[in-house]
């Protein structure tokens, strides 16, 4: 049984139309704003904003003098037309929270309509957490997941209500230092969850969170804390669209989440940012003895996106898995892949990364498969299969693996294909026009990724396909 | 369905791209509801004429295949597939990801839209979809086709008997007006040529005119066969009724 209040719908009511119809904005009912650009100064008004107390913000300005000594990545994409001292790193949209949606302004209920929450409201009341710009203005929690002493709530006020136990957690797995984004991230981050299951609690409801920027320039840096505690699960999905702006809007995310012994805990992303946005996201799992992390990545959108999850596998018998899928279109360039570092007995880890350029797009795969030499027995296996719809595009590939324990197994096995004429032949010879024949080629794959999604994910990034089906072939 | 069209080809000649002519003069009609056999030794040209029928694109045609009245020399594939033709492949290839059922269900879509309407696509009503499901089923049955296997990717690592099966059953559920079997009957077991047999015969029996390309007259023993054609180096060489099939067996095709 699927039991995301989103996945019970069925295909006859899809909540997302399509990629750009997106494109839309309400009107701005911010009612703080830090202005454009970063400082010192602008720190300390968030924060002050925002009721912090002094770690919190101490940490933020740590983060921020970190930050100022960093470089911007030598590798990877370019990423000087992103302009820093233009973007509002921090927007307020409403006053406090609203508890239930009649308390939502007018112009954002507007917006989630059009996304199709009220939707999703009207028939399972709970467990939506939605960000809009940077702070989450709507929420409500199942009251069962109470009970079992779930936490699920926004990260800015967890900092308040929990403060031991994030403080406990926040920043150790990624700390601020972690490269150029996750210092910038730690210096002005807003939003995002928060969840804690205790041990031994399974969650059988996915929770899901949305993401949406609604301000031009307006950066935004959500942060995420994830803690499964012994034996538990949880699955958390974040699904994410953005209106199109004339100018680049920059997304960058921090996400740790922490699998303790026995947990499991998968994290499902479907990331369809307008492609105007930078989507430079910073994801790591610690995950503990036979804990299991799962990390389900779609990423369609955006104008680059840069994003490795990372499972670190320091308990013996730890499992880590990524299933990644990336369409790269037109100018845009998906620059994606995973790190599994095992450094216990035993570990084992798998990587299945799909990707689709077409129209001159552009799709990398970057991977680190590290096996210490604590890492007696571990096994990794590695696929990535590369699509390239066209001869303007381009997909390359960057597997690293770093073996330390002689006794220990990693496979990597890499393919590219095109359509092929003979499958089109074969298709369109039992009626199916060539244009839905390639999307059915696509659409087949990308399966293995799409069958781990909820169904109304599954059906939206099958309809994704069609329509960038639809733009690349003459 | 019974139906009054006769697919006809008259003087196809096909040439590759690389200038290189594999089909010469070919002319040939075939009836509805009757078996008609093509033979002839390797590469006398039998699949590609399958595949010129069908509309290949990697062939350069000359010539006309009446469909009726109507030359669909010029249509592409997937129109005539839309008309009432299909190929069952000889080695049909394996599509990642998309499942027997999903083919079928839009292949059925696509052909029943067709069907319905001359006009843009139309979504079966519920009542044709469960009228697909029960068809597929009931061939399924018939051609001993386990259910397991219409869920998996079509093709992808299925043994020479299944993925002729399939061939068929797409055939059966797609109801077409003609069926090309290009060697469909390679790589069978005795069992499986008696059920794919079978499932020629009804389609047969059902008013589809069926087009059997093969070397051996293994499959055509369990069938009552029209006509037989006879090709070799690209060319027609003879052509008769089902008795030609017993002589080229004992004489082979050098002699008839």
């Amino acid at each position: 049984m699927i039991l995301t209040k989103k996945g019970m719908q069925t295909c006859n009511t899809p909540f997302v139309p399509s990629l750009y119809a997106f494109g839309f904005h309400a009107p701005d009912e911010s009612v703080y704003s830090s202005g454009r650009g970063i400082s010192e100064q602008v720190i300390r008004d968030m924060s002050a904003q925002k009721g912090e107390c002094a770690w919190m913000r101490d940490f933020r300005l740590n983060s921020f003098a970190i930050y100022k000594k960093k470089q911007m990545p030598l590798w990877g994409p370019k990423l000087s037309d992103i302009q820093f001292d233009r973007l509002f790193y921090y927007v307020k949209p409403i006053k406090s929270q609203a508890q239930t949606w009649k308390e939502l302004p007018d112009g954002i209920k507007k917006t989630y309509d059009k996304i199709g929450i009220p939707e999703m409201e009207k028939k399972y009341l709970s467990g939506v957490s939605a960000q809009y710009e940077s702070e989450v203005v709507y929420k409500s929690i199942e009251n069962t997941l109470k009970k079992k002493g779930v936490i699920f709530t926004d990260m800015d006020s967890a900092v308040k209500q929990y403060p031991e136990l994030v403080k406990q957690y926040f920043g150790t797995l990624i700390p601020s230092g972690d490269n150029v984004f996750s210092a910038l991230n730690s210096a002005v981050w807003s939003g995002g969850s928060f969840i804690y299951v205790p041990k031994n609690v399974s969650v059988a409801l996915p929770l899901q969170a949305y993401f949406r920027i609604n301000a031009a320039n307006m950066g935004q840096f959500e942060r995420t804390l994830i803690i499964a505690d012994e034996g538990s699960f949880v699955h958390y999905i974040e699904g994410c669209t953005a209106p199109i702006y004339s100018t680049d809007s920059l997304h960058s995310g921090v996400v740790e989440v922490f699998v303790k012994k026995g947990a499991r805990v998968r994290y499902s992303t479907v990331q369809n940012w307008s492609t105007n946005v930078y989507n430079l996201v910073t994801k790591r799992a610690r995950v503990e003895e036979e804990g299991i992390m799962e990390w389900v990545d779609g990423n369609i959108g955006s104008k680059v996106t840069m994003k490795y999850p990372a499972c670190y596998l320091v308990g013996k018998k730890a499992h880590g898995e990524l299933l990644s899928v990336a369409y790269a279109g037109g100018v845009q360039i998906q620059d994606t892949g995973g790190k599994m570092i095992h450094l216990a007995p035993e570990t084992t880890s798998e990587i299945v990364s799909k990707s689709i350029s077409g129209g001159g797009g552009r799709t990398s795969y970057r991977g680190l498969v590290y096996i210490g030499s604590n890492a007696k027995g571990a096994r990794n296996t590695s696929r990535c299969d590369a699509l390239i719809l066209d001869s303007l595009s381009r997909s390359d590939t960057y597997p690293k693996m770093d073996i330390r324990q002689p006794q220990s197994v990693t496979e990597h096995e890499a393919s590219v294909s095109r359509i092929t004429d003979e499958q089109l032949f074969y298709l369109t010879s039992r009626g199916i026009p060539t244009q839905a024949a390639s999307s059915m080629i696509v659409n087949g794959f990308i399966e293995p990724i799409v069958k781990a999604l909820p169904l109304e994910y599954a059906v939206e990034l099958n309809r994704l396909m069609d329509l960038e089906m639809q733009g690349s072939l003459g | 369905m019974k139906s009054t069209t006769l697919l006809q080809l008259k003087h196809v000649t096909a040439t590759l791209q690389s200038g290189k002519t594999i089909l010469h003069d070919v002319s040939m009609t075939c009836l509805p509801g009757k078996i008609h056999v093509i033979m002839g030794p390797n590469g006398s040209g039998k699949s590609t004429l399958a595949k010129v029928i069908m509309g290949n694109s990697e062939y350069k045609m000359k010539g006309k295949i009446l469909f009726g009245h109507v030359d669909i020399a010029k249509e592409t594939t997937e129109e005539r597939a839309k008309r009432g033709l299909f190929l069952a492949f000889q080695s049909p290839i394996a599509i990642s990801g998309v499942s027997v059922m999903n083919l079928l269900r839009t292949a059925y879509q696509e052909i029943r839209a067709k069907k319905q309407k001359k006009t843009v696509h139309q979504k079966p009503t519920t009542g044709t979809m469960s009228e697909f499901l029960e068809t597929v089923k009931k061939y399924a049955k018939l051609l001993h086709i386990d259910d397991s296997l219409l869920s998996r990717s079509i093709h992808e690592g299925f043994s020479g008997g299944e993925k002729k099966k399939i061939e068929v059953l797409q055939a059966l559920v797609l109801e077409p007006k003609f069926a090309i079997f290009d060697e469909i009957d390679t790589g069978l077991d005795v069992d499986a040529l008696q059920i794919v047999a079978r499932g020629i015969e009804l389609l047969g029996k059902r008013g589809t005119g069926c087009i059997i390309i093969t070397h051996y007259q293994r499959l055509l023993s369990y069938l009552s066969v029209d006509g037989v054609t006879v090709m070799k180096q690209g060319r027609i060489v003879k052509t008769g009724n089902g008795k030609l099939v017993s002589d080229i067996d004992k004489k082979g095709y050098a002699n008839v």
